[in-house]
Formats: structure tokens, C-alpha cells, sequence
């Protein structure tokens, strides 16, 4: 079983989504996530383990890599694609036990600004990590902010800018947040944004990629 | 040299001369990825070839202090480095130039078909295509002033070095409403967001110095130190 696991996590580490995909090239033929996710279900293994102890452990080494400038953005992707084929599978499986997801994670891109590769990186590395993500997209209001965050009382909120005009409005709408519950948890990250400007509007954590953001969430929520 | 009107130009996509190697080689797609090169080629060729790629400037007389540089009524606090490298200015080209919408809907496009390195390749090729109508944009400013025998500096954004992005709005001013498509947000966002707006100087004395990304404080640059950006 431990083999397994490992094969699995290998697969999302290096984006091997299937026996049909041919990359990477040194696993062609070989079966991929959506294959060995199969057999682990089939073996009677909780759709929770195989989250737990294979897609996410592949996931974290990615970030990781990323982070440290090891891999790049097609890279990142192969591997979201991979896990895709796997969490397919799993999610039918997760309708019937909400609970088993690590937390809630809502994330937007802030009013007045339309940039989302960043934003969809983020999203993709935090529910790679298994958290349940809710992307409210581009140009999103602090109301649309606090609405989702009503709905989902626990969930933690990520905001993105990329330019330094944007960012006021990030403080705005994080203090737009705040005020209407204090205990709402804010991560703030974009180009132009730092640590300091992080504390100075009130935001909880700052990360400029998005390993930092799974890190937070792991030491704060899971 | 007069004041000029402004001048519009539209561009074609296959004229822009941008190889499917260069955005392989942006996105750091290596041997070992599948094969996207036949996807980018057709769609260079033929889905995006549509793009309204446009572009244009007006030319006006300027007077440059330490950090600020006049043009008419406005005054724009450019900071020192960049208004260092506009010295000796006596015009100023202020540009802007844009690929169109066609880019943005293809995104979503793709994005909602879940093909994210198709469309993440699509993003890249829409920044790369902004770039070189810049280029075109640039030797066509270039050639008009070398016929006045005049040089130009190199181009600058607001919102690089210490210029701020808020100035689009003063710059926006001074081109027609509307123009090339483009529109500007409250928070000086241009959309289509495949847009870029700046200024070039025009002197006799000017000097044009070549981009440097040791210069830059964009430090986390997607082009940074890569072969074909400076
Ligand atoms: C490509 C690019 C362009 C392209 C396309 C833009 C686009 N996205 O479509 C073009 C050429 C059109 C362009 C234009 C302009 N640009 Co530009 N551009 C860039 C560049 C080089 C890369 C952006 C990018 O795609 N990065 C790749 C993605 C994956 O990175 P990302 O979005 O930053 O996301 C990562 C992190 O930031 C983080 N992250 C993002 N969101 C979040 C959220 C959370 C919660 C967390 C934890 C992390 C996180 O994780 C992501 C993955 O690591 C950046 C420089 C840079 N350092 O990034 C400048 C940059 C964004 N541009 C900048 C500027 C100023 C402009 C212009 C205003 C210039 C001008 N006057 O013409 C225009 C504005 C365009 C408009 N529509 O209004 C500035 C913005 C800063 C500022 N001063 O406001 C930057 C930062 C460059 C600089 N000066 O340092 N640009």
C-alpha cells in the first residue's frame, strides 16, 4: 500500500496524469494518477488516506519546487492536471463526508483589477493541499468577499493585486473584512505586494508564492 | 520640432514576427513537456490572427527638472532614474498600445474548458504580442524623429521604477478618448488588459540606453535575465 502512495504522489509531483499521457516522458506507458488512484480505491482505501498520504504529499513537494525556482508555471500545471484526474474520483466520495476537507479557503482577485494567472495558481496549490477552495474570480467587492465568508463561517480569505493602485483597494476591502468580523482570517499576495504592507492594513499573512500560503493554512486551520 | 496630432496604427499578428520557440522558451517549457507548439502555431495563425492589435502616439514639447518632467499643464512625477534617462529631452511621445480583446476571450475559453497550460501559453503569447507592436510602435516614432534628424530614449511605464502607475490617468489625458480601444479604469487598470502606456523622449541629445534587468527592482520579473527580453 505504502508503494502505492508513494507511486501516486510521484505522479501529481511530476504531472504523469494518465497511462495515456505521454509525459513525463520517462514514464511513458506507465499508468498515472487517475490509474493508481483507481486501484487504491479499489483496494478499499478511504478516498481520505489517498488524499492525505499520496495527492497531497506530491502536491507540497511541487510547491515547493516551485518556490524554490526548481520547476515553473507548465510544471505547476501538469501537476494540477494530474491531481484533477485524481480528485475526480475522490470527490463523490467527499460529497458523502464533507468534514474530511483540511478547511475552506475562499480566494479573489481584488476589485479593480483583472489579473488571475497568480490568483489561479494560488487557488490551484491550496486545493491541491486539500483544502476546499471557493474562487470568487477577478475584480471581486469586499461584499462579495464578506457573503462567501458568511456562508462559510471558518473559511479563510485570500486576496491578490498586481498593481500598486489595486492594492489600496486591498486594504480596503480587508478592513472591509475585518470590520464586519474581526476573527476573519486574511492572506494577502501579488507582485507588488510586501510583508510591511502586509501588517500596515491589518491582513493576517503574507506570502509571495503560494507554497507560503498552504504553510499558513496548514499551521492555522488544518 | 511641431506639435503633432496623434497618430493611430493597427497591427497584424503575423507581422509581429513572434515564434512559437520564444513562447516555448517565456513559459520555460523544456523538451521533456508535451508538444504545444502545433496548438500555439494554429493559434497565431489563425484563431488569434483576428486580434485588433493597435497602438499609437502624440508627440509634445516637455521640460524635464530633477524628478519631474512638464508637459502642457500636467506635471509628472517620474522620479529621478527615469527622468535621468529622459534627459536632454525637449519632446515627449506619449504612447499607448494594445492587443485587442481577442485575447481575453480566448482565456476564458480556454479556462473554462479546464485547458490551463493551453491557456497560461495564451496569457504569455498575449504579453509577448503587446511587447513586439511596441517595438513596431517605437521604430515607427524612431524613424519620424530620425527624419527630423532627433533621437529617442528607450520607453518607459508608470508604474516601473518610481513613476506611479496613478499618472496613466494624466497620461490618458492626453490622448483621444477611447483611443485604440483602451479603457481606464479608478484604479488606472487598462483594459483590455493586454495593453501597455508610457513615454519615449525626443532630443538631439538624447541617449537611448538599453534595457537592463540588473537595473530593475522587479525583482521576481517573469522575463528577468531571460536571453530574449533585453
Ligand atoms: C507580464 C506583465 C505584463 C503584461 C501582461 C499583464 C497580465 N498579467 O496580463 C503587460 C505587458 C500587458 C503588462 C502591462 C502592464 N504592467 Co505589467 N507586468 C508583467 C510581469 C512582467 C509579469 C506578470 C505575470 O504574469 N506574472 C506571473 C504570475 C504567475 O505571477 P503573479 O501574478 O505575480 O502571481 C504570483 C505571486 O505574485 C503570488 N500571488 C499572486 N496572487 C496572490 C495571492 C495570494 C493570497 C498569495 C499568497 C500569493 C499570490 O503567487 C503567484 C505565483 O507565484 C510583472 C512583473 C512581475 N514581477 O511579476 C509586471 C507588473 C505586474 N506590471 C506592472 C505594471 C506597472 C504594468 C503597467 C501598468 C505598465 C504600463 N503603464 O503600461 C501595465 C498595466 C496593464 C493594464 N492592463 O493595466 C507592475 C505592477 C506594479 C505597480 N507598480 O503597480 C509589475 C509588477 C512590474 C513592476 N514594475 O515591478 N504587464
Amino acid at each position: 500500500m505504502e508503494k502505492l502512495f508513494e507511486q501516486l504522489a510521484y505522479c501529481i509531483e511530476f504531472g504523469k496524469i494518465n497511462k495515456q499521457s505521454p509525459y513525463p516522458p520517462n514514464m511513458k506507458d506507465q499508468e498515472g494518477a487517475g490509474e493508481l488512484t483507481g486501484q487504491l480505491l479499489d483496494q478499499g482505501v478511504s478516498a481520505d488516506d489517498i488524499l492525505q498520504k499520496a495527492l497531497i504529499v506530491g502536491m507540497e513537494r511541487v510547491g515547493v519546487k516551485f518556490r524554490e525556482n526548481k520547476v515553473f508555471v507548465p510544471q505547476v500545471l501538469m501537476s494540477a492536471k494530474a491531481m484533477d484526474a485524481a480528485m475526480i474520483q475522490l470527490k463523490p466520495h467527499f460529497a458523502n463526508n464533507p468534514g474530511s476537507q483540511k478547511g475552506t479557503f475562499i480566494i479573489g482577485t481584488v476589485e479593480g483589477d483583472l489579473h488571475d494567472i497568480g490568483k489561479n495558481l494560488v487557488s490551484m496549490m491550496v486545493e491541491g493541499n486539500g483544502y476546499e477552495v471557493i474562487d470568487l474570480g477577478t475584480n471581486v467587492k469586499a461584499e462579495v468577499f464578506i457573503e462567501a465568508a458568511e456562508k462559510n463561517p471558518k473559511a479563510v480569505i485570500g486576496l491578490s493585486a498586481l498593481l500598486t493602485t489595486t492594492m489600496n483597494n486591498m486594504e480596503k476591502i480587508t478592513i472591509a473584512i475585518k470590520k464586519h468580523n474581526k476573527n476573519t482570517t486574511v492572506c494577502v499576495g501579488g507582485a507588488p505586494v510586501n510583508q510591511e504592507f502586509c501588517e500596515r492594513i491589518g491582513a493576517d499573512n503574507y506570502s509571495p508564492d503560494p507554497q507560503g500560503t498552504v504553510e499558513f493554512l496548514n499551521r492555522t486551520v488544518a | 520640432m511641431d506639435n503633432l496630432k496623434t497618430k493611430h496604427f493597427t497591427f497584424q499578428l503575423k507581422d509581429l514576427e513572434i515564434s512559437v520557440e520564444l513562447i516555448e522558451e517565456l513559459a520555460r517549457i523544456d523538451d521533456s513537456m508535451p508538444e504545444y507548439s502545433r496548438f500555439l502555431k494554429e493559434e497565431i495563425d489563425s484563431t488569434l490572427s483576428l486580434s485588433q492589435i493597435e497602438g499609437g502616439y502624440t508627440i509634445l514639447p516637455a521640460q524635464l527638472d530633477q524628478n519631474t518632467i512638464h508637459i502642457g499643464d500636467h506635471c509628472f512625477n517620474v522620479g529621478k532614474s527615469i527622468a535621468n534617462k529622459f534627459t536632454n529631452s525637449t519632446h515627449i511621445a506619449i504612447f499607448t498600445c494594445t492587443t485587442g480583446p481577442l485575447i481575453s476571450d480566448r482565456l476564458k475559453e480556454l479556462n473554462s474548458q479546464g485547458l490551463i497550460l493551453e491557456a497560461y501559453l495564451i496569457d504569455l503569447l498575449g504579453s509577448v504580442m503587446v511587447e513586439k507592436a511596441m517595438d513596431k510602435l517605437q521604430a515607427i516614432i524612431e524613424a519620424e524623429c530620425t527624419s527630423k534628424g532627433v533621437n529617442i530614449t528607450n520607453r518607459y511605464s508608470p508604474g516601473y521604477m518610481n513613476w506611479d502607475v496613478k499618472e496613466q490617468k494624466d497620461l490618458f489625458a492626453f490622448l483621444p478618448e477611447n483611443f485604440c480601444g483602451i479603457k481606464l479604469n479608478e484604479s488606472c487598470l487598462m483594459t483590455p488588459v493586454k495593453s501597455v502606456s508610457g513615454f519615449i523622449g525626443i532630443g538631439e541629445k538624447v541617449r537611448f540606453i538599453k534595457h537592463a534587468c540588473q537595473s530593475c527592482n522587479s525583482t521576481n520579473c517573469l522575463y528577468r535575465n531571460s536571453k530574449n527580453h533585453c
